[in-house]
């Protein structure tokens, strides 16, 4: 089953995040999340993204699909990707897609087995999904 | 093509958790779902597309099964959305 591994500056966002997933998608994906700084500051951490994405490919996510909110981030998940191995390395996928939204879109595809693909392209969709009632 | 009609009861409509589970039940099924809301459709197997209908409270939706399974995959459907939805009344006359 794919992975998620959700990045944010804050800590409290991506907890609350997970919870939200969690609760929608259900509990059989694999779902590691790194938000702040190793200090607890808003931020984001290399260590920390790096942590997270051991800890879903050690969980058995066949292929993991990363999501990211904004900033340095894209930074830290650079310097965390250049320490996985080749093989760990052609297992992880970055989305473009807005966190929140993207990372429940994709979950959900996750927990009916979706593949990479369909999981990246799900998060995608999030982009232009409708919120508001037709006029 | 059979089809059944559902009446949405939840105070929030089909929000996030329900139409995830929604999908869920369906993607175990190889019959072509297909849901219709207000004049339009969705594929029942796309949390996206199923979110994109904003279906309110008390707002009618009607559930097609084309394939094999057809009616396995309506009665898990409307199983699955129990607390969620309730049986539409029949139009009069």
């Amino acid at each position: 089953m794919v992975g998620l591994v959700l990045i944010s500056h804050s800590g409290t966002l991506v907890e609350g995040l997970r919870d939200m997933v969690v609760q929608v998608a259900g509990d059989e994906v694999p779902v590691a999340i790194a938000g702040g700084t190793q200090d607890g500051r808003l931020g984001t951490s290399a260590p920390h993204i790096a942590a997270a994405i051991r800890s879903t490919l050690d969980a058995g996510g066949d292929d993991i699909l990363v999501l990211l909110d904004l900033g340095s981030a894209a930074l830290s998940l650079e310097i965390a990707l250049e320490d996985l191995d080749v093989a760990d390395r052609a297992r992880v996928r970055v989305s473009e897609a807005p966190l929140v939204e993207g990372a429940i879109l994709a979950a959900v595809q996750a927990s009916i087995g979706a593949s990479i693909d369909e999981v990246a392209a799900a998060a995608d969709g999030a982009a232009t999904m409708a919120k508001l009632p037709r006029a | 093509m059979p089809d059944i009609r559902l009446t949405v009861i939840d105070p929030s409509g089909l929000h996030a958790r329900p139409a995830a589970r929604f999908v869920q039940t369906a993607t175990r099924f190889a019959s072509r779902i297909t849901i219709h809301h207000d004049g339009r459709d969705a594929d029942a197997k796309s949390l996206i597309a199923l979110l994109g209908l904003t279906i309110r409270p008390s707002s009618e939706i009607t559930l097609e099964a084309d394939g094999p399974d057809a009616d396995q995959a309506l009665a898990a459907l409307a199983a699955e959305l129990t607390p969620y939805v309730a049986a539409a009344a029949e139009p009069a006359g």
